[in-house]
């Protein structure tokens, strides 16, 4: 529903990048390549970096339902 | 019975950093990534008091993101069990951040204030009070202050001779950190004894000592741990109050099986 707060694997906290990450590569006219933008906020793992590429924001979806 | 290890800085930033030790056994060495993972305590959110929550999640599931958030902790003024109360109150249409905790000590709070904690709506609201308290990473991993701790041995390649005028351009990877020995084969500026990071030559021995021979192998007791916090502590902190961690147990045995 809500981006994780950390990597399930490594511990390491994603979510603060989650903002950045959706705005440049999602919600961008033109969006930037999910791998530089990574690179350029630093993360590094893979482990870490399936959290953001995976992740599909639910909150809007959810909430006429509740 | 003391004994002097060497520690040299590869890298160094707050929260990352990378160290070669000299002089350690690897018992010790796995026993200090242990004690930086599972032994030294940080502030983390344990317990939630929910005033108002009309959010689409539930208090659980607020709770846990909220425990997840690392707090800024200072060891010098706490003891592990010890508590700090934050709370929480933001009302929608808006997103409620790790930001937005206000805690009643100045010297614990959020490390980072960007972190989302949930997605307010209009009418929703978020009212929470929440008692973070100080204890270890084996007791919850939302405590441990170490992130992705390791370690690796310092390696030292050595050139052996001419590879054969037709042999294959295959690549050599080898990560980690290298003592380097054979400066008078590398293009550029090298000195024997420099530490380098592999990732300075794209971790492609091929590319540092071209058309040469190699031979790698880890240097005796010397390893390179590569660091990461959370944010709630710096590297050094993290790293030195492991090894104190370590220390005090070893004297807390000393002192039991002394007759």
């Amino acid at each position: 529903m809500m981006v994780p707060v950390r990597c399930f694997t490594c511990g390491n906290v994603v979510a603060e990048h989650w903002e950045e990450f959706k705005a440049r590569t999602r919600e961008a006219e033109e969006p930037e390549d999910p791998e530089k933008v990574l690179d350029e906020l630093g993360v590094e793992r893979h482990c870490c970096r399936r959290m953001l590429v995976s992740h599909k924001d639910l909150v809007d979806i959810v909430a006429p339902y509740q | 019975m003391t004994q002097d290890y060497e520690v040299e800085f590869v890298e160094r930033s707050d929260r990352e950093a990378r160290f070669l030790v000299r002089g350690i056994s690897p018992a010790f060495a796995n026993g200090i990534r242990r004690a930086m993972i599972a032994d030294v305590p940080t502030f983390s959110v344990d317990t939630v008091r929910v005033i108002e929550n009309s959010s689409v999640m539930f208090d659980e599931q607020i709770g846990l993101r909220l425990g997840l958030v690392p707090l800024t902790t200072d060891l010098d003024d706490f003891e592990v069990g010890d508590e700090v109360t934050l709370s929480i109150d933001v009302s929608g249409p808006e997103t409620a951040y790790s930001g937005d905790l206000v805690s009643s000590d100045s010297l614990v709070g959020p490390a980072d204030d960007n972190i989302p904690i949930i997605d307010l709506k209009d009418g929703q609201r978020l009212e929470v009070e929440a008692d973070a308290v100080l204890d270890r990473g084996r007791e919850h991993a939302k405590h441990q202050g170490g992130v992705a701790v390791g370690y690796r041995h310092l390696q030292r390649v050595e050139v052996v001779g001419d590879k054969g005028e037709f042999e294959d351009d295959e690549t050599h990877i080898l990560r980690g950190v290298i003592e380097e020995q054979a400066a008078e084969h590398v293009d550029g500026d090298a000195d024997d004894g420099d530490l380098v990071l592999t990732e300075e030559f794209d971790s492609d021995l091929t590319k540092r000592y071209p058309g040469k021979e190699l031979e790698v192998h880890d240097v005796e007791n010397a390893f390179v741990f590569h660091a990461e916090t959370d944010g709630s502590l710096s590297v050094e902190e993290l790293t030195l109050r492991a090894v104190d961690s370590i220390r005090s147990r070893a004297d807390e045995l000393r002192d039991a099986v002394q007759l």
